[in-house]
């Protein structure tokens, strides 16, 4: 009885378990390191690291709700990172037209890797291991395994470049002036349908909270330099995932997919669309990804992205996505990203050797895989 | 005091509380062919789960003797050993592996070091085909080279191989073909000549009349009557198996059938998926009138789902269908088509293929609508939370909020979230495929007056179902449905169930009445 107790708790409160966890490592880390992990610098750069597998995450959490794996977006983001390289390189491209290519060819690419799995019933993970290896051989071939550099200034731009510290404190404001709007809303629209109105110290709680993280975030990357940009554009991607998985018709359709495909094929829904739907947005987010990954090195790196897809794919295990699909969150993703991120750069600091730092990244998604496991066991 | 081979006595087994089996007794002499016979549900399966140790001793009540002893098994292992052996209605073959290995699966015979004596199995494997007359299937090829008939002999094999003493069939020519099963019944002659007892469990009661010496027959669980053979006629048999009277389980009707025929499916056929030479549906036609409800009977494995899922263009294999509605050609070629034009589907497997089980109660109904909630791509949640609690009020669904789990709901409720979910389509055919299977007896009767209201507004309802007395306690006509053939048509005044159970055992052309 205690112990499903325990379990119901875990579950509900899912997502402070892993903040509580990134607490813990951050004051294990500040600790070691007398503190220079927690100085602005410091994590203005790890959340810049983390954004890449971020971006990637957010189209892999997608993909894994949808029941399918994508293992070729690590080779697809270095491949696509390498066609921006380039075409800045040796064709001088201007930065938009370069990263409309660039995007259209990850959404052909993602769209491939679609249709193969959707309409040509191959498993997703063989297609994924296909990319994998093909999509790194071209990678190889077109830059002749050799670094593409040095890029221009604008691109650099995209990967290294911040937001103003006025603009941030500005969009700081704006954060939370949205934040009350939505719990209002929400307040109201249970109040007219007669619902059980959460305690107000509740949502007052949860207003506090939002407040002191914004404030807390905004004022340490002004600290630095300010807002990066690749951190804003993942601040972006996180609330549009958001607003698709949990608003949208499309978004339902994504949990039903991966909850019960044949069920939802018999309800009318045209199940390969969403799967091809789906595979495209995980092709676009390789292509954002591999844009910045080429912006913050400055250079078209042909190992960029290396095993990129197991960082994303253990960020969204770690965040709670189910891995027989049909449950899972953007944000869950985000914040596994986060907590792959922070050991990352922690033991980096540390000079942990190479080796420790993979089995204990090893450790923590298995780890983390069997509390979600054990937590939800009985659920079916 | 062995004048028995097995005697079974007072077996009873409960499931939450229902008795599936209400004190049954089986005796069989050795060398004797029992065929037992009962409805779909009638207890045959359980019973032969007890015998088997599917289920535990200890889990059942009562005693089985056999050879005079008594079997107190824990699992399959344990009644193998004693030499029962069950040949399922599934076959149990491993298609990639060879004939003899298959006939010696957990049984090897081995050199030292655990490697496989092949040739001391493949001489054994051949020895025992050619006492089963069917020496001509080579022991060395994979067992998927041969069709379900020889598959079936082989399984027959393997279980002589174990030094079979009592053989169990399991409904074993469901899936073959009428020359196969000729096969089939000779070998079991071969066998019974031989001195083999078996148990024969089928619902091809000429076959059970072909080869077996005595008839049990069982209905709701318990024993009806033990019988000669040569005492008793097919049309015996179903009186035995029938024998139950209607009682005030179904509500009144109210509604009167429409005289425009609305609906028409014209040579629907199906090919199994795994042996495209075997038709599981063969050339069916059939029309449907405005606020009809048809009901379609049929033996298990005769081809009602496959029939109704091909209409519908849910059938997994190859199939063919016709579909008219309104005197028009409709596509539905997928489940997305027909519901747009104008058919909605409950399946008959809901676990499967009903409920998605990440969704809650509400989104589980909205599911196959959900775009009409859309304002360009957001969702509308307070008119879909409208729509929602419109249909539960209207199905009587019982369900303390929406947001609850879906898996959280009795299966009565959760079939009626399926249920709403294909109305919120707004149908003008609906297709109910086992509308009440694991629904308890007050959501039952909610379902059958939904029908009956759905129908008095003019919908037309096509209704599959394995209960006979819930065929005839609905349906306005009846169509019975035997191995993928239509074999009846009948207008449900005063119809018997012996006049659709015959039609479904017959092996005749189709009758019209």
């Amino acid at each position: 009885m205690k112990s499903n107790h325990i379990k119901q708790l875990f579950t509900q409160y899912k997502m402070l378990a892993l903040l509580i966890a990134i607490a813990l490592i951050w004051t294990f880390f500040s600790w070691k390191t007398a503190g220079g992990f927690v100085t602005p610098r410091n994590l203005s750069n790890l959340v810049r690291q983390m954004s890449i597998t971020g971006v990637v995450a957010c189209g892999m959490s997608l993909v894994i709700i949808a029941g399918e794996i994508d293992l070729s977006v690590g080779s697809l983001l270095g491949l696509l990172g390498g066609i921006a390289a380039v075409l800045d390189v040796t064709y001088h491209v201007a930065l938009p037209l370069n990263l409309l290519i660039v995007l259209g060819c990850g959404l052909l690419a993602g769209l491939f890797n679609g249709y193969l799995t959707a309409h040509l019933k191959i498993p997703s993970f063989i297609v994924g291991l296909g990319g994998m290896l093909a999509y790194r051989g071209i990678v190889l071939g077109v830059t002749g395994g050799m670094t593409v550099a040095p890029v221009s200034a604008e691109l650099v731009y995209l990967g290294q470049g911040y937001v103003t510290p006025q603009w941030g404190i500005a969009l700081g404001v704006a954060l939370f002036a949205l934040t009350l709007v939505l719990i209002w809303r929400a307040r109201r629209s249970r109040a007219e349908h007669g619902l059980a109105q959460p305690a107000l110290w509740r949502d007052a709680v949860k207003v506090l909270v939002t407040a002191a993280v914004l404030a807390g975030a905004v004022s340490t990357f002004n600290h630095y330099e300010g807002i990066p940009l690749p951190v804003l554009l993942l601040l972006a991607l996180l609330g549009l995932f958001s607003y698709v998985t949990t608003q949208t018709v499309f978004g339902r359709r994504i949990y039903a997919v991966g909850s019960n495909m044949e069920a939802t094929r018999l309800s009318g829904i045209n199940v390969q669309a969403i799967k091809l739907g789906i595979f495209g947005i995980m092709g676009l987010m390789c292509a954002l990804a591999g844009v910045i990954e080429t912006a913050r090195l400055a250079a078209g790196s042909p190992s960029a992205g290396t095993s990129g897809e197991l960082d994303a794919i253990a960020a969204c295990f770690i965040g709670g996505t189910s891995m027989r699909g049909g449950s899972g969150t953007v944000h869950g993703a985000l914040i596994g990203a986060l907590v792959m991120a922070s050991l990352d750069n922690g033991m980096s600091m540390l000079d942990v050797d190479t080796y420790w730092q993979m089995i204990v990244k090893g450790c923590i998604l298995t780890l983390a895989v069997w509390i979600d496991v054990s937590t939800r066991a009985g659920k079916r | 005091m062995a004048d028995y081979l097995l005697e079974m006595k007072g077996i009873v087994k409960q499931f939450d509380g229902v008795r599936a089996l209400d004190g049954i007794d089986l005796q069989v002499r050795a060398g004797e062919c029992i065929g037992l016979c009962g409805e779909n549900g009638a207890g045959k399966s359980t019973l032969m789960k007890v015998l088997s140790g599917v289920y535990p001793h200890g889990t059942w009540d009562g005693e089985i003797l056999f050879d005079g002893a008594p079997l107190k098994a824990q699992s399959i292992r344990d009644t193998e050993t004693a030499g029962i052996i069950i040949i399922h209605q599934e076959l149990m073959l491993v298609p990639e592996l060879s004939v003899a290995e298959n006939i010696f699966l957990g049984n090897e015979i081995t050199l030292p070091g655990g490697r496989m004596n092949y040739p001391a199995m493949n001489r054994r494997a051949q020895e025992l085909l050619n006492e089963l007359n069917i020496g001509d299937v080579n022991v060395v090829l994979p067992v998927k080279q041969y069709g379900g008939g020889h598959q079936q002999l082989i399984e027959i094999a393997k279980a002589l191989n174990k030094n079979a003493r009592l053989l169990i069939l399991d409904e074993p020519s469901s899936s073959l073909t009428a020359s196969e099963i000729k096969v089939l019944l000779n070998v079991m002659r071969d066998l019974k000549a031989k001195g083999v007892t078996c148990i024969y469990i089928s619902h091809k009661l000429d076959e059970v009349a072909a080869i077996c010496d005595t008839i049990v027959v069982i209905r709701d669980g318990q024993h009806i009557a033990t019988t000669p053979m040569q005492d008793m006629n097919v049309e015996r048999i179903i009186a035995q198996m029938v024998g139950r009277d209607m009682n005030q389980l179904y509500p009144q009707k109210r509604h009167t059938v429409g005289e425009q025929i609305v609906f028409e499916a014209r040579n629907v056929t199906c090919y199994d998926a795994d042996n495209p030479e075997r038709k599981r549906v063969d050339d069916i036609s059939f029309t449907l009138k405005q606020g009809e409800i048809l009901g379609i009977a049929g033996l298990v494995g005769s081809g009602r789902t496959e029939l109704v899922s091909a209409i519908f263009g849910a059938y997994p294999g190859e199939s063919q269908a016709e579909v008219w509605l309104n005197g028009a050609r409709i596509d539905t070629a997928t489940p997305l088509k027909s519901i747009r034009a104008g058919l909605a589907m409950v399946p008959e497997d809901r676990k499967h293929h009903g409920i998605v089980p990440d969704l809650d109660v509400g989104q589980n109904m909205t599911l196959a609508v959900l775009g009409s909630f859309a304002h360009a791509t957001r969702i509308d949640k307070e008119q879909e939370l409208h729509a929602i609690r419109g249909e539960i009020a209207q199905l009587e669904l019982r369900a303390a909020s929406p947001f609850l789990p879906i898996t959280s709901l009795s299966g009565g409720n959760q079939q009626k979230a399926v249920l709403a979910k294909m109305l919120m389509t707004k149908p003008k055919i609906l297709i109910l495929d086992e509308p009440t299977r694991g629904v308890d007896v007050g959501a039952k009767f909610e379902i059958y007056q939904l029908m009956f209201e759905l129908a008095r507004q003019g919908m037309s309802i096509i209704m599959v179902s394995s209960e006979l007395a819930e065929v005839l306690g609905i349906s306005d006509r009846v169509l019975v449905i035997g191995e993928g053939r239509l074999r009846g048509d009948f207008v449900n005044h005063k119809l018997s169930q012996e006049t659709v159970l015959a039609a479904a055992l017959a092996q005749s052309a189709p009758s019209h009445h």
